[in-house]
């Protein structure tokens, strides 16, 4: 369990954005490892089964609230999909963000700005990014079109990159 | 490849390589001690208080059986209560009295819903269903409104535009 154990709660935590929540998704993934503990002890794929079983749980726990919503977020995605296809990004996207900071500074930021996104937004980004799945699996995970899940990374690219700049650049001042 | 393509490819390589490769975050000191004791709090539990799937295979196939037998016994005992001694016909000709009123009240619905269009002007037919759909779309949007405006404005507030 200690071998995999950040494993487990970083997943959950980066992708429900809570804690809490991860700590208790953690405890459940390893009661769950513990009832297949025959099978995985000497498997080799015993991380990779952790990890599927974290992203499903995690997944699991924050649609118990996601589906009475999913109407409206659908039909709000449609609608501000035009709206946002005509926009343009009107800053200039630097070539590093954070690069000259340590990995565990980066990591907290990181972690706070994902925090900050809301759920819709939070949840294809991780999973794009961290787990790195394709468009079409994230939709077929999440249930939702392909053409929404595009749209909510690109915003949560658009809304991450001035949180971290932001956090990071405070960060960078008090260190300094 | 116009300037907004370029851009946005630019922000998903930026983002990836800082978001790639970090450490992962480190699980709190009473995680462990949590699992241990929820372990602990389920093995305590008598057998019939876990989940079926863990339950003996002998008390499952025993409760599936115990199961099949009683929703037979209860079906069986209903129909033949009802029944009686009547014969295959009567039986037959009793269940069907049951849906003649049934159909009775359909087909008096039908009738009644084919002389209100025969009676009823056209114009009005029209203007009820615009005014239902306008309704219909009305509450719809104050829904979205509503929802829009109460539940994602304060998570969505990092959004950039």
């Amino acid at each position: 369990m200690r071998a995999y154990q950040d494993m487990v709660f970083s997943t959950a935590a980066r992708l429900s954005g809570s804690d809490t929540q991860a700590e208790d998704i953690a405890q459940e993934v390893f009661i769950r490892a513990y009832e297949h503990f025959s099978d995985l002890r000497s498997s080799v794929t015993a991380g990779g089964w952790l990890k599927t079983v974290t992203t499903n749980l995690t997944l699991n726990y924050l649609s118990r609230y996601r589906k009475r919503w999913r109407l409206f977020s659908e039909m709000r995605s449609s609608t501000q999909d035009s709206e946002d296809d005509g926009a343009e990004l009107d800053w200039e996207v630097p070539d590093t963000v954070l690069s000259d900071l340590s990995a565990e500074q980066r990591s907290a930021i990181v972690d706070g700005a994902l925090r900050q996104l809301p759920d819709h937004q939070r949840l294809p980004l991780v999973l794009y990014h961290f787990e790195e799945l394709s468009y079409q699996e994230i939709a077929d995970k999440l249930g939702v079109s392909l053409t929404k899940i595009k749209t909510d990374i690109r915003r949560a690219r658009a809304a991450l990159l001035p949180l971290l700049q932001t956090v990071g650049g405070a960060r960078d001042t008090l260190d300094g | 490849m116009n300037k907004r393509t370029e851009a946005e490819q630019k922000l998903e390589q930026v983002l990836h390589r800082a978001l790639t490769g970090l450490p992962p975050r480190r699980a709190p000191g009473t995680l462990e001690s949590r699992v241990a004791g929820e372990l602990a709090r389920r093995a305590l539990l008598p057998w019939w208080r876990a989940s079926f799937a863990s339950w003996p295979v002998a008390a499952r196939v025993m409760f599936i059986l115990v199961c099949a037998v009683l929703g037979v016994v209860t079906i069986l005992g209903g129909v033949s209560a009802y029944l009686g001694d009547r014969s295959f016909d009567e039986a037959t000709a009793l269940v069907l009295s049951w849906a003649q009123p049934f159909l009775t009240v359909v087909s008096s619905a039908g009738g009644l819903l084919s002389l209100l269009l025969h009676v009823i002007p056209p114009l009005w037919l029209y203007g009820t269903l615009s005014v239902g759909a306008f309704l219909y779309v009305t509450l719809f949007g104050l829904g979205a409104a509503a929802y829009r405006t109460l539940y994602l404005a304060p998570s969505s507030a990092g959004d950039a535009s």
